[in-house]
């Protein structure tokens, strides 16, 4: 009845039966030991979004709350009092799109570098492959977004934006946004625990993207006065993965190739922040 | 002859400490000297092996390497040279261990369980043992950082028994449980070496070494000055004194 690792891959010393608990394993088998401790990694955010309301008095009602909140505080300023529009059909569903589809991508980031310093205790003290702890994080990022995305879904059929065709490709959307953040959150963390002079520039990163991102404001307000912003604007798939969100819900314009870029991109940063992340493996969570 | 279940062949582990007296900033950029930085050696070239069925009883003064020791054995640390063999993962049971501080007893043995790689088909039965075993009552369904040091001990050792490792390490976490918890695990730990594990236990009770282990081994400045039968090192440790 024990519960072990019967499938080490290299046997060092076969007459006796002893191996080596080295990790420099192949990607493929670390991936394989990260798929066997998904429940690890699907219930650690899990509990620590039930127990993060805990000692307030209204409890778990503050995940719908609070995006509820924020979004009433956009409708008011930007709907009633300025009634901006800034070019833009619908601005308030447009806006809180932009804010907490954007919100998902920094939060993964800035939360992925942070859990590797934050996580140390576990780590210290059980042995998993350390990629759970981004990916357990980045999970708890998407939980909180459902909530987010329930309060973009009510706002957008209260203003007339109703359901279309092109909902369903919600989860396609959603897989190429993740695969973005995820593969920035794996870089964030390695960085972050190499320097952790890092954490305090991220926040600054992130912000910096989020103006050239298309958050508040269209980007065309930036776009054609300067080459370089120009270039910049054009390869950042924050902002055309924000925008899947907006074709979607209000049916704004969507270009083709910078939606086939994105892709490309997600992926690649995925991809890379993973293999980024995997080297220094055996140094998170020891100093 | 038994098996063998670790082996350790000349061991090194190095850390990279910051002191806290660092130099300036302009004087760290000018001459790369100052940082801070600085080579630990926490083990230092030790080598021995051990079988199932042995309590090995790990002594030593502080800082001398006996917790790295055991976290290497446990694949937390790497080694910087030498290598670890052993038959079986050890699980590595420590008075530090923490898990979620805000959430429930209960919540934190479901956890543990999955940390250590338990699938969630057997957890139900499992985590109702482990529930059992801790004898925590009702504070089971208090949150973690209500626990005192003695309960979260009883909790961290429930959890990494509960899969009955094959190899145990026991980091000084048998010495906060009371006179009834110390009973249970120590009977716990009985169970397991008469099945064939091996337990390793650090700790400064050299009394309770002496009652649960049958060798030593001695670490100073991460060297391993002696090695053998339990009663002959703690006598050649207290002379040392």
């Amino acid at each position: 009845m024990t519960v072990h690792d019967d499938s080490h891959p290299e046997s060092d010393d076969q007459d006796q039966g002893l191996f080596s608990l080295d990790t420099s394993v192949s990607s493929r088998a670390y991936v394989a030991e990260i798929w066997k401790r998904r429940d690890f990694a699907l219930s650690l955010p899990i509990e620590e979004l039930q127990s993060s309301h805990k000692d307030t008095l209204f409890g778990n009602i503050w995940h719908l709350g609070n995006p509820l909140l924020t979004a009433g505080v956009y409708y008011l300023v930007f709907g009633k009092f300025l009634e901006v529009s800034r070019g833009v059909d619908n601005f308030v569903v447009w806006l809180i799109i932009g804010v907490f589809t954007y919100q998902l991508t920094s939060g993964t980031i800035l939360g992925g570098a942070s859990s590797i310093t934050s996580r140390q205790g576990l780590m210290r003290s059980f042995r998993f492959p350390r990629a759970i702890v981004p990916i357990s994080n980045m999970i708890g990022e998407l939980l909180a977004f459902a909530f987010q995305f329930l309060v973009i879904v009510v706002f957008a059929f209260a203003t007339g934006a109703g359901p279309s065709r092109r909902w369903f490709l919600l989860p396609v959307i959603l897989l190429i946004h993740t695969a973005f953040n995820l593969g920035g959150s794996f870089i964030a963390a390695r960085l972050n625990d190499g320097f952790r002079d890092i954490q305090q520039l991220i926040p600054f990163v992130l912000r910096l993207a989020m103006y050239a991102s298309g958050v508040m404001f269209p980007l065309d307000r930036i776009v054609g006065r300067n080459d370089l912003v120009d270039w910049l604007v054009r390869l950042n798939p924050i902002a055309s993965l924000i925008n899947f969100y907006r074709w979607m819900i209000l049916g704004t314009e969507l270009n083709v190739a910078t939606s086939a870029l994105t892709v490309v991109e997600s992926l690649l940063i995925l991809w890379f922040g993973f293999r980024f992340f995997k080297v220094a493996e055996y140094k998170y969570g020891q100093s | 002859m038994t098996e063998l279940s670790v082996r350790v062949t000349d061991l090194h582990i190095e850390f990279e400490v910051f002191s806290d007296r660092r130099a300036g900033l302009r004087q760290r950029l000018a001459t790369k000297e100052g940082s801070g930085r600085r080579v630990i050696e926490a083990v230092n070239g030790v080598s021995f092996e051990t079988r199932r069925g042995e309590a090995i009883g790990v002594i030593g003064s502080n800082g001398s390497g006996k917790s790295t020791l055991l976290s290497a054995l446990a694949g937390l640390i790497k080694p910087t040279s030498g290598e670890i063999l052993v038959s079986c993962e050890p699980k590595l049971l420590g008075v530090g261990a923490v898990l979620l501080n805000g959430a429930t007893g209960i919540r934190n043995i479901r956890l543990g369980c999955l940390a250590l790689g338990m699938s969630s088909d057997e957890l139900d039965d499992r985590v109702a043992e482990i529930v059992e075993f801790t004898g925590l009552g009702e504070a089971i369904d208090r949150p973690l950082k209500t626990y005192s040091a003695g309960m979260r001990a009883r909790l961290h050792f429930a959890i990494a028994t509960a899969v009955q490792p094959e190899i145990l390490l026991v980091d000084e976490a048998l010495s906060v449980g009371d006179k009834e918890f110390r009973k249970k695990s120590r009977a716990k730990i009985e169970s397991l070496l008469a099945n064939a594990g091996t337990l390793f236990l650090v700790s400064h009770s050299t009394k309770q070494i002496e009652r649960l282990c049958t060798r030593g081994l001695w670490l100073e400045n991460g060297k391993l000055l002696a090695d053998g039968p339990i009663a002959d090192v703690i006598a050649q440790y207290g002379d040392d004194d």
